[in-house]
């Protein structure tokens, strides 16, 4: 029981970052007002209120995609998680959410727990989770519909499973980039970051 | 840890007001960390840069000036200026017909809507005006105000108005016409999920709202802000209504011809001076020198020819009219008397009115100034004074142009120098 309270394996380490991914991501689809608010309902997790989306479509693809990354978190072949959001008319990309992931691989030898409470990790996912929700504040109003899509990173070797493909960076020139804050499990590292069109200004 | 720096907007994250363009993270940070020093410098060369530019295009400097200001003011308020900063440049370039169709100078027109009580009177005034006619920007910022307002009827026929006039560019008018007809129909949808006979719980509350009475010599405020955007429109007009009818009057400019004045005046002249040479072409019956009038007294003649003085008026017996402005206020120097306080309180009104009036009231001072009707003329260069949002002193002027000119010289002599090492 203790070790299940102090203690964070590999196994749980990925499930509570696929969470995290699958939390994030919603809540960027709805802040970012992606598809129309009352699509999604309020839950509440990690001690803070969350949107969920009720789409069933969306909720399968997201289902899909955060099971398929949980096991590349365990194997910990996974590099970077993107989040892009397009224009739908001209396919210009506006919006580029960036999650890096740093792996310990040592994990995958030692199956000892490692020492981090549960509670410390989820009040660090929390402090990412409200920096997203406060970046409306300098992010430019997104005026045109929005498409999104998700681009994982990882290692060369790996293969492509069946629905994914293969696809370049996504990037976007002339970026303002932001970086938020980060979380680690000890066993995963998640960097974040926002990039966004830069203002024409000054 | 390495973000240290991140947390600062995060935590002021209240404090700043989400633009439409999106902040440079930069900027921001800069703001949030206080330099004071450094803004108000960067202020300063902004404010010189505005009365010293002499190139053709001056609406640049105010263009960026301005969005410095958005930049550098998250937190909006008042000392960011930026509501002055807009009403200024707007009224600035009113009549150059060359900005009209300016991108800039209409995103500038549609802040300053945005920063009024009443957009949709700017909007209208700016139609009127031509400008931003053939910008698609003007008719969507517009058409949003209108649907802000909840009148989506309205909204679409901005954007058909827009069709007409071929703003440009045609596909982001379509396309936000698109994303209008999209949230409208959607709309409808869930009205009718939900209840048709919820709008009738919401007319009496309305006027409710609208008609709160306020206590005191302040104006009433409260109900406009309470009502919220939807009644707006409603609340419009009671509050127009309710406008102290002193705050009208003195604003007019209007000066009324007064037929009685100008006949009795006429005559008397033509007595005094008598035919020296034929009457100018450009002379009209009723027009009149302009003379003191205070203390002109009409000669008058008693039967037997003695020109005598007018006995003085006897009291009258009722108590005339007096204009408050008119009021000498020599009467009493010594004692704060009430007319001195009326006439302090009279300004207010003034600075109660909205930005549109004032707007109207400088475009018809500028066309009176063009056809030489204007009374005031400054001897000193006014403009260059006030042009920006704070003022500047002659000394600050001349100072700028100084450092101009010494810049200027201590070129040439370099320039000087090295022709001559070149020719050497």
């Amino acid at each position: 029981m203790t070790s299940t309270l102090k203690g964070i394996t590999l196994k749980g380490s990925a499930e509570l970052v696929a969470e995290f991914f699958s939390f994030g991501i919603n809540s960027i689809l709805y802040q970012r007002g992606i598809y129309p608010p009352e699509t999604f309902s309020r839950v509440t997790h990690y001690d803070m209120s969350l949107q969920l989306t009720t789409d069933p479509k969306l909720k399968n693809y997201l289902t899909n995609v955060v099971s398929q990354l949980k096991e590349w978190l365990f194997e910990c072949t996974v590099q970077k998680l993107v989040l892009v959001i397009t224009c739908l008319e001209t396919n210009e990309v506006l919006e580029r959410w960036q999650f890096d992931i740093e792996c310990d691989k040592s994990a995958k030898e030692s199956s000892a727990p490692r020492e981090k409470s549960i509670k410390t990790i989820q009040d660090e996912i929390r402090s990412v989770i409200r920096q997203i929700t406060a970046t409306v504040t300098f992010l430019p109003l997104l005026e045109t519909p929005c498409a999104f899509d998700l681009l994982v990173y990882t290692d060369k070797d790996l293969v492509v499973p069946d629905k994914w493909e293969e696809s370049g960076p996504q990037t976007i020139d002339q970026s303002e980039e932001v970086r938020l804050r980060s979380f680690t499990t000890s066993i995963h590292k998640v960097n974040s970051m926002v990039a966004y069109k830069r203002t024409d200004s000054v | 840890m390495a973000e240290g720096g991140d947390v600062e907007w995060e935590l002021s994250k209240e404090n700043i007001q989400p633009l439409r363009r999106g902040r440079a993270i930069s900027a921001l940070h800069q703001a949030l960390s206080q330099q004071q020093d450094a803004i108000n410098q960067q202020r300063q060369a902004f404010e010189s840069e505005l009365r010293m530019y002499d190139g053709d295009d001056p609406l640049d400097v105010w263009d960026r000036y301005i969005k410095w200001t958005e930049q550098t003011f998250p937190q909006g308020g008042k000392e960011s200026n930026l509501a002055t900063l807009l009403e200024r440049v707007v009224t600035r370039f009113t009549e150059e017909k060359k900005y009209h169709s300016d991108p800039r100078y209409v995103d500038l027109w549609n802040k300053f809507a945005e920063n009024c009580p009443e957009p949709l009177d700017i909007y209208r005034y700016m139609q009127a005006q031509g400008i931003g006619v053939t910008q698609a920007s003007f008719y969507i910022a517009w058409s949003e105000e209108y649907e802000n307002q909840g009148n989506y009827r309205k909204a679409d026929q901005v954007y058909q108005e827009g069709f007409k006039k071929c703003a440009q560019p045609h596909d982001k008018l379509l396309q936000f016409h698109k994303a209008l007809q999209a949230r409208v129909s959607r709309q409808v949808m869930m009205n009718v999920e939900e209840d048709n006979s919820d709008d009738e719980p919401k007319q009496p509350e309305r006027v409710c709202l609208a008609d709160l009475r306020h206590k005191g010599k302040k104006k009433a405020i409260a109900p406009v802000s309470r009502t919220g955007s939807a009644i707006r429109s409603i609340s419009g007009g009671l509050q127009s209504g309710g406008v102290p009818v002193l705050g009208n009057t003195s604003n007019r400019q209007l000066v009324i011809f007064d037929e009685s004045i100008a006949e009795s005046a006429g005559p008397s002249e033509r007595k005094m001076e008598s035919w020296m040479a034929p009457p100018t072409s450009r002379a009209k019956e009723n027009e009149q020198r302009p003379e003191k009038w205070c203390d002109v007294k009409m000669p008058q003649k008693t039967k037997f020819g003695h020109t005598v003085m007018a006995p003085p008026p006897p009291k009258p017996t009722f108590q005339p009219f007096v204009e408050e402005s008119d009021q000498p206020p020599t009467m009493t120097p010594c004692k704060i008397n009430p007319a001195v306080n009326t006439v302090l309180s009279a300004l207010k009104p003034c600075r109660e009115e909205t930005p549109l009036k004032r707007l109207q009231e400088h475009h018809q001072q500028q066309k009176e100034a063009e056809s030489g009707k204007l009374q005031e003329q400054s001897m000193y260069c006014k403009e260059l004074l006030l042009s920006g949002a704070t003022e500047f002193c002659f000394e600050e002027l001349r100072a700028e142009r100084h450092f101009k000119k010494m810049a200027q010289e201590s070129q040439e002599i370099r320039g000087q120098k090295d022709q001559a090492s070149a020719s050497n």
